[in-house]
């Protein structure tokens, strides 16, 4: 959570009831809301959401574990929606924002590590007003995530953008100094109000087994490393890597870039117990990665240099507490030949010289709730705190690092309580409305073929195109952002439930409607037709969409039109010139009346309605109602003597001409055909 | 309920014609269940009013409120009309007459009073009763000849019906065939059959106001 630029002194970040894809998001970044934006093609708009909660948008666009996919409803019908590529899809085709600068406070903060928590931790003090240091012991900011994660994932020009927009806050980043090497601890407490060691894990040792110590041995970190670097170690045509999460994975993948024919990974783990992700096993293994589960090892064997490892059968790892308890079956033995082997069995923190409290494991020992360490004034986030954990994970703590910080600072915990909100989460789709729901497949990404990606490391996958992403982002069944009774301004005339094709508004004892918000498709139908407008849509207001017309109109360079237009239109039509306004919605329903009419008023010369087609339609019943206030408006207008500066595409022949003009809105989503299908 | 429908623009820019400051007052009872007087339909009217004076180059002002119901004085009470030289109602009947009765300023109709209607669907209403003070409901299945028949008969059908459809309306059902298919569909039939009294006019024209006897029940 955090602190967000819109979000300052409010009393609730979160609503009361979230997505569940939002609600799985440790930081719960308002994903319906920046899909929405990217469905309708307004890239700049969605990164600026994602930005509210996750300052590390191009990141976690290609390297979150995305929890929030679990969590989607589409589960229910095919497959989650892309979140995590659509995230990256908001950094690649979107404008970081330029925001606001904060009241600058007296108080300063030194950050030590720009990994994901220290990146955070300092963009969310900047972003209070602190003065903000962040150190960093290597020569470029990102920590892992610069050194640790191979680039073929995750590359530097990524990292460097978001590390860009978080100094552009006001952080002072200082590479190059290590602490207990550079700078002293006790210096950095007398300098400075607070100051957050987030240090990471940067230990990274062999097992111990005999052979360790031969020539061709290397282990994950250093060795990673040295591949960012672009120089990694020559180690041989077989290389095998020991351990079975995604850090044996990255360093397998990078081993196969670095030249190595063969490459094996040995774990302990049965196949199905495998920590790393399944999709990172998937493209392990389509790089030609080879994998031998369920091994204990026992020796690296060779004698001036490395020739194999020997391994037993690992009959369990976990005893019925799932506490780590290896059993081996030592009749089973086996060599598996190689000329170098790389562990990646574990990080380890590397702070026992600093004088802090630390744990049995050799992590810093925090209060879990405010993150201080019992040294005064003195804090710690991430992976130091708690072992290995996810990017994601990191960027929560580093919120919860500043909110502490600001706490102690200013007797405000206002932020910090906020982070322990409790919510409610949506449920699943009633089956009645499941079975009306159309199925779509995922928008697949366009990837380097493996005979390339092998060869390399260049990013593997190549992103959306702004139309994929629009079209992927289509796919979200908008949770949350539904039909909301103002009941005191309802008249229970019904009509919600008339116009509703899905049977949402269920009347009540008392007249009143009630709308199940697991079952809303957020059409926007029943609020627009509402007579006595007492029906909101999450997310949605009409005043501001009245602003943006205002600002539109205001604009000398365009011509005061403005075009209201379907996020799920294919193409921008003809009738549209340049020059026109262009506000897209999720569907034409959500323009109201009122909207169109306030848009004369404001002093539009000419309201364009361009809705997508019948194919591409998600609602049943939106192109007839549609057409109905069509007509209603057209009467209206008639009366006041201006039904010709109403327009509708599709109902004249040139309205059917639609190109060309695409191009020229600053967001358009392009006329590219798409590949659609199954992984 | 009562059903209304919106004047045309002309008719109302007529009645309002004389006045500069124009208050629009919805109705949020049975003209905003008509989807004729809520504050959706009492925006638009002004916005779509703004529009046309624009285009005119008229003076006029134009602003817009929302009564929970008009026809009730405790309602009418919280109404700010102090910036208004007109009242345009969007209530039925009884509104403008409410609001003419308790505000010394010209009230005008935006809408006409159509008939006490039951819904037949999304913006569809149909007249079902027409508050004659004399009901024969009990006699006639549920069905009103007084609302229903085009010529009002007590005793039907007349000899204008053509296959169970109206003379004046063909598409129109006839009301007394309704009738009968209703009490046949009752096991009335033989009801059907006798003769309803002519109707007591004396008793809708004395009906003028009606209170529940003092102690508020019979």
């Amino acid at each position: 959570m955090g602190v967000t630029q819109h979000g300052r002194g409010a009393e609730s970040l979160l609503g009361e009831l979230l997505a569940p894809c939002r609600a799985a998001c440790p930081v719960h970044v308002d994903v319906p809301r920046y899909v929405q934006a990217l469905a309708e093609g307004r890239f700049s708009d969605a990164l600026g959401i994602v930005i509210e909660r996750n300052p590390l948008p191009a990141v976690c666009g290609r390297v979150c574990l995305r929890p929030c996919e679990d969590g989607c409803r589409r589960c229910q019908l095919d497959e989650p929606l892309a979140i995590a590529q659509l995230k990256r899809a908001a950094s690649d085709h979107g404008v970081y924002p330029t925001l606001e600068a904060a009241p600058k406070r007296l108080e300063r903060v030194a950050v030590v590590g720009a990994g994901p928590a220290g990146l955070t931790a300092a963009y969310d003090l900047a972003r209070l007003g602190y003065g903000v240091t962040l150190f960093e012991s290597k020569p470029e900011a990102g920590g892992m995530l610069r050194y640790g994660i191979p680039a073929y994932r995750l590359p530097a020009e990524a990292i460097a953008e978001d590390v860009r927009f978080i100094a552009a806050q006001g952080v002072d980043i200082v590479c190059g100094k290590t602490l207990g090497v550079d700078l002293d601890l006790e210096q950095l407490r007398a300098d400075y109000d607070a100051v957050v060691v987030a240090a990471g894990l940067q230990a990274s040792r062999p097992l111990p087994i005999p052979g360790n110590d031969l020539p061709e041995i290397a282990t994950a970190l250093p060795y990673l490393a040295t591949c960012r670097d672009g120089q990694p170690p020559a180690l041989g045509e077989r290389v095998i890597v020991i351990g079975g999460g995604n850090v044996a994975i990255d360093v397998a993948r990078s081993a196969r870039r670095a030249g190595a024919r063969e490459v094996t990974m040995v774990c302990l783990e049965s196949r199905d117990e495998m920590p790393a992700s399944a999709h990172e096993i998937h493209d392990a293994e389509e790089e030609g990665v080879k994998f031998v589960p369920a091994r204990g090892m026992k020796a690296v064997v060779g004698t001036d240099h490395v020739e194999g490892l020997e391994t037993v059968r690992c009959v369990s790892v976990f005893d019925a507490d799932r506490r780590f308890a290896p059993t081996y079956d030592e009749s089973d033995r086996q060599v598996i030949e190689g000329d170098a082997v790389i562990f990646a069995v574990g990080q380890g923190a590397d702070v026992a010289s600093l004088g802090l409290e630390t744990t049995p494991r050799g992590l810093l020992v925090v209060d879990p709730a405010t993150l201080a360490t019992p040294t005064e004034g003195v804090y710690a986030a991430g992976d130091v705190t708690c072992g290995p954990t996810k990017v994601i994970d990191a960027i929560a703590a580093g919120h919860r690092v500043a909110a502490s910080i600001h706490a102690t600072l200013t007797g405000d915990d206002r932020l910090l309580e906020m982070l322990d909100e409790d919510f409610e989460k949506l449920g699943p789709i009633p089956e009645a409305v499941a079975v009306r729901l159309e199925t779509r497949r995922r928008v697949q990404c366009e990837r380097l073929e493996v005979y390339e990606a092998v060869e390399t490391f260049d990013e593997v996958e190549e992103g959306y195109t702004k139309y994929e992403a629009a079209r992927e982002a289509q796919r979200c069944l908008a949770c949350t952002t539904g039909a909301q009774l103002d009941r005191d301004k309802c008249a229970s005339c019904l009509t919600c439930s008339r116009v509703c094709p899905y049977g949402v508004p269920v009347f009540q004892p008392g007249g009143y409607p009630y709308f199940n918000a697991d079952a809303c498709r957020a059409c926007g139908a029943c609020a627009a037709e509402c007579p006595a407008g007492a029906i909101r849509l999450g997310g949605w207001n009409e005043d501001e969409v009245a602003e943006k017309v205002a600002a539109g109109l205001r604009r000398p360079e365009k011509d005061k039109t403005i075009g209201f237009v379907c996020g799920y239109t294919h193409d921008l039509p003809s009738l549209l010139g340049k020059d026109a306004e262009i506000i897209t919605v999720s569907c034409l329903l959500r323009i109201s009346d009122r909207i169109v009419l306030g848009a004369f008023e404001s002093g539009a010369k000419k309201v364009v309605f361009s809705g997508c087609t019948e194919e591409s339609c998600r609602f049943p019943h939106a192109m007839p109602l549609v057409a109905e206030r069509v007509c209603r408006v057209r009467a209206l207008l008639e009366e006041a003597g201006m039904a010709d500066d109403f327009v509708v595409s599709g109902e004249s022949e040139d309205a059917d001409d639609a190109n060309g003009t695409a191009d020229s809105a600053d967001d358009s989503v392009g006329t590219k055909p798409v590949k659609e299908g199954a992984r | 309920m009562i059903v209304v429908r919106q004047k045309k623009l002309e008719d109302i820019q007529a009645e309002i014609a004389p006045y500069k400051r124009v208050l629009l007052v919805g109705c949020n009872t049975c003209a905003a269940v008509a989807l004729a007087g809520g504050e959706n339909e009492t925006s638009r009217m002004a916005s779509t009013l703004r529009l046309r004076n624009a285009r005119e180059g008229g003076d006029k002002e134009y602003s817009f409120t929302v009564l929970q119901r008009q026809c009730e004085p405790e309602f009418l009470e919280e109404l700010d009309h102090s910036e208004a030289d007109v009242i345009l109602s969007l209530g039925c009947g009884a509104g403008v007459a409410l609001l003419s009765e308790i505000i010394a300023k010209p009230i005008m109709p935006a809408l006409d009073t159509l008939f006490i209607g039951a819904a037949r669907g999304y913006g569809s209403w149909r007249a079902e009763c027409s508050a004659c003070g004399n009901c024969v409901l009990d006699q006639t299945g549920g069905v009103c000849p007084v609302t229903r028949c085009a010529k009002g008969i007590m005793n039907g059908p007349c000899g204008g019906v053509d296959n169970g459809k109206c003379e004046v309306d063909p598409n129109q059902e006839c009301a007394w065939v309704t009738i009968y298919d209703r009490m046949e569909d009752l096991g009335r039939s033989e009801d059907a059959e006798k003769i309803i009294e002519p109707r007591d006019f004396s008793r809708r024209i004395t009906c003028r106001a009606w209170g529940l006897p003092e102690g508020g029940s019979k």
